[in-house]
């Protein structure tokens, strides 16, 4: 195809203003020249559309039972309309407010969302996703704390783990398994990896005993609506994933890194903040500040060298939100949460063993009565992805209000064949 | 405008009502939930008159230097939410999976032809974190060398994610002035490389705008020290189809898919980054890697040189699916992009050189620094306001740093020759309103909300909507 709207003519008037004869003169001081590029010959749509679409094809279509960081979440129509408005898909980091209220105003939204859930005071427009948001809250924790040691909880998403271990590697943070004085922060997700819902009280005190900041990290936070908030229990820093607020699970990105503080670390948050201020004839509107924070003006001393961020998923999360309100998040909750207790209830009933020390939400944890390897491939069999093994025949599954009711059948006689 | 939590209506119902509570101890459950029920219609009625108050490249030329703000093809919106893509589950086994596998592969693939590199991970969410990861790369690399090297060289023209990652990894940061010609002086370079630099950090061609002429001695200069050099590709929209970054003598660069491989900027993201290395940094890359074996495609998760993971799953695959579908479209055409985007970019510059202060008068690549010092203190964040009343999106203002009132152009291919006649009509118009009323041009703008008070908002921190009853 071809984006480029140039005539032939408006080439050549162009070229002579320019003063060269060629196109290729005019690149001429770009070395080395390369000598050919092997790159197939370029596609009309029509060839791309059906190319594309059957790498697409090549992918198993499937009922999800599986979570683990991705959640099978119904996604309202109304989203995908309004998020693919070309005013907000195709303008950038809002640095001329005047020219940007529209994605200012949703960001400001959105981090009202964010607090209201997580019961924190403040939060940025966005970070990556749920592992670097976690990384992220780490290093914040450091610079406040001076200290280098990350405590981190049973229970923490493995791969979550993995990013951190990879960031504090590179910062010279460690990974400890004692909470003391040289402790910046202690970690643990809410619901954990297995699904537990653990009361974080002592493990939050015992982090302000030591001076320590208290990071909660959030898978599904579609919880948030029948869990006490993060904030109220008394933690310093809630991160998390925000797909499951309307956002395709589009193997694995993009997808919405969280954030949100307590008051005294406002000024410690890594990213960009939008905050609601007045022009010049007394209206109110939206702005990016506290930008001293950041890289393009702090450099060396920034708090971090995040700049493009996941600012159209905080968009679609922001009207998930609005769209589902108060109610509908509740009921998307409930039903997540009773779909998956009667599942887990009919999985006992024939031969699995619940493994959970504690109340769950959605995603739960079972023995296998017969080899894991055999119950996931009975249930791709019926077109079920049935859960995920993390090894000795234990399985991982979830539900959400999706997973209806004859569902639910079809997954209790495929792995009682 | 009325914010989202200030109305009080009935619920759309999109979810069946689900009347029974959930059964958990008191002490885990949530007492009240201080949302509000808005119906659909407000819903659509809101946010589309939001985004009526926002300009993006859909609705106005949109030059902001840096940020390559070209046309984004819709097609490739519609492909990357095909359903056997947008429904696909992460921890979908690669068996399932092949056709994502085969986007991911295909995508490493093209990129290497382009860039000279030999791997790519797509894992990074942005440039930014591709930095990240190329400096993890680099620490761990020289570790395992048992070599000490403290030290990164950033020219002072760099962004300033580049000085910034540096110190995220514990190194520091030696900065490099720019010559007249706005280079990275080389007698300064010459000073400041020795034994204790681990990477030479360059964005080619530079944040002027400007190809670095030095770059074959510097790159000698690096090699014989032992140092890494890695390429900033921000800017890699005037290269496609020309010149590789690895011939050039880079160890390591990323791309960013949101520009120079049209994947649409949202606001502020998502962005899409790639890191490319040399074949002898491979293995340092982040896992999972894919490879092909009896033509299915596999993860690889074992390698021990790994710096580890960087992301919950795969990278942003959305991303990756239209950056694929742009480089199909153009196939092996795409250095019309970089030659017309190079030619766009000169034009413009040279409409523009009589009027403005030229930092560097040398012919630019894809972008250009001008200067408006000449129309005294401030006048480029007024002129960038005014022309917003005339219908375009400023250009990226007061960066690079090291040029006084700086406004840095990159009009990108996709616009026509008819649209940079009128921008640089406009610019005219504006200088010629500061001589005869420059209140009207430090008013500006007058055709959208009025100028934000952002010390106001840095001062009096309002950064979230409080409910009534809290």
């Amino acid at each position: 195809m071809n984006f480029i709207p140039h005539t032939k003519e408006d080439i050549s008037k162009m070229l002579s203003v320019v003063g060269c004869s060629t196109l290729d003169e005019l690149v001429s001081e770009f070395k080395p020249k390369l000598s050919e590029l092997k790159i197939d010959n370029p596609l009309s749509e029509i060839e791309l559309v059906s190319y594309i679409t059957s790498l697409s094809e090549k992918n198993s279509a499937m009922k999800y039972f599986v979570g683990g960081g991705s959640y099978d979440h119904y996604i309202p129509s109304v989203i995908n309309h309004l998020v693919s408005r070309g005013e907000f898909l195709t303008s950038y980091t809002p640095y001329q407010p005047e020219a940007s209220q529209g994605v200012l105003q949703v960001l400001y939204e959105f981090q009202s969302f964010i607090c209201l859930l997580t019961g924190m005071d403040v939060s940025n427009a966005s970070l990556y996703d749920g592992a670097s948001a976690l990384a992220e809250a780490a290093l914040l924790s450091s610079a406040h704390t001076k200290r280098k040691d990350v405590f981190v909880d049973d229970g923490l998403n493995p791969e979550y783990l993995k990013v951190l271990q990879t960031y504090c590697d590179g910062t010279e943070l460690t990974i400890t398994n004692t909470i003391d004085k040289n402790t910046a922060c202690v970690i643990s997700q809410t619901p954990d990896f297995y699904g537990n819902i653990k009361n974080p009280q002592g493990l939050i005190d015992m982090a302000h005993q030591n001076n320590a900041l208290f990071i909660n990290c959030i898978s599904d936070p579609t919880s948030l609506a029948i869990l006490k908030t993060p904030g109220e229990f008394g933690a310093d820093v809630v991160v998390g994933e925000g797909q499951a607020f309307g956002i395709p699970k589009s193997f694995g990105g993009p997808y919405l890194g969280f954030i949100a503080v307590k008051q005294f670390l406002t000024k410690k948050l890594p990213g960009r903040i939008v905050g609601m201020t007045m022009d010049n004839q007394g209206n109110e509107g939206f702005v990016l500040t506290l930008q001293a924070r950041e890289q393009f003006i702090r450099r060396e001393r920034a708090t971090s060298n995040i700049t493009t961020n996941q600012t159209l998923l905080a968009l679609t999360a922001t009207i998930y939100l609005a769209l589902l309100g108060k109610s509908g998040l509740q009921n998307v909750a409930r039903a997540s949460y009773h779909r998956a207790h009667l599942l887990h209830e009919k999985l006992r009933k024939n031969g699995f063993d619940s493994i959970n020390t504690n109340p769950f939400y959605n995603e739960f944890l079972v023995k296998s009565p017969k080899p894991s390897e055999k119950i996931i491939a009975d249930l791709m069999e019926c077109d079920i992805f049935g859960g995920i093994d993390v090894g000795d025949d234990k399985l991982l599954v979830c539900c959400t209000e999706k997973n209806s009711l004859q569902d639910i059948d079809s997954y209790i006689s495929a792995v009682s064949k | 405008m009325k914010l989202i939590f200030n109305y009080i209506q009935s619920n759309t119902k999109h979810i069946p009502s689900q009347e029974k509570d959930v059964d958990l101890p008191e002490e885990l459950k949530r007492r009240y939930l201080p949302l509000c029920d808005v119906n659909e219609i407000q819903i659509i009625r809101h946010y589309t008159e939001l985004s009526r108050k926002n300009y993006g490249i859909d609705t106005n030329f949109y030059p902001l230097g840096s940020c390559t703000m070209k046309y984004n093809p819709r097609v490739n919106e519609d492909l990357a939410k095909l359903q056997g893509f947008s429904d696909l589950h992460p921890h979908m086994p690669a068996s399932h999976a092949q056709g994502a596998l085969q986007v991911i592969w295909e995508l490493e693939d093209n990129l290497k032809e382009i860039t000279g590199m030999d791997a790519f991970s797509l894992q990074p969410s942005a440039g930014s974190q591709c930095e990240l990861l190329g400096v993890m790369i680099a620490k761990k690399y020289f570790a395992e060398k048992n070599e000490t090297r403290t030290k990164i060289i950033i020219p002072d023209s760099a962004h300033g994610t580049n000085p910034a990652t540096a110190a995220m990894c514990k190194f520091q940061t030696v900065t490099i002035p720019t010559d007249d010609r706005g280079n990275m002086d080389i007698n300064e370079f010459k000073k400041a490389i020795g034994p204790d630099v681990a990477v030479v950090m360059i964005t080619n061609p530079n944040t002027l705008g400007l190809y670095e002429e030095n770059l074959s001695e510097i790159k000698d200069l690096a090699k014989e020290n032992g140092s890494l050099m890695y390429c900033d590709g921000a800017n890699m929209n005037a290269l496609l189809g020309i010149s590789k970054p690895a011939d050039q003598g880079f160890d390591m660069m990323h791309l960013n898919l949101h520009k120079t491989f049209s994947t649409p900027h949202g606001g502020g993201g998502p962005g899409g980054g790639a890191l490319g290395v040399r074949s002898f940094l491979e293995d340092y890359l982040p896992v999972p890697r894919i490879k092909k074996e009896n033509e299915q495609f596999v993860f690889d998760s074992n390698k021990e040189k790994s710096v580890g993971k960087i992301h919950s799953f795969y990278g942003n695959f959305g991303i990756l699916v239209r950056a694929l579908s742009y480089l199909k479209s153009w196939g092996s055409d795409i250095q019309k992009v970089s030659q017309i985007a190079v030619l766009n970019a000169n034009y413009l510059f040279c409409l523009l050189k009589e009027d403005f202060d030229v930092p560097y008068d040398r012919r630019c690549a894809h972008e250009f620094v001008i200067s408006a010092k000449n129309f005294g203190e401030k006048s480029t964040i007024n002129i960038a306001k005014r022309i917003i009343d005339y219908g375009f999106h400023a250009p990226t203002i007061y960066f690079p740093l090291i040029v006084k009132e700086a406004l840095m152009i990159e009009p990108t291919e996709t616009e026509s020759k008819d649209t940079l006649d009128e921008f640089a009509r406009v610019l005219k118009t504006i200088i010629k309103e500061l001589k005869e009323d420059p209140e009207l041009v430090k008013n500006s703008p007058h055709t959208t909300p009025g100028r934000l008070d952002e010390v106001k908002a840095a001062r009096q921190l309002n950064l979230r909507w409080m409910p009534k009853e809290s």
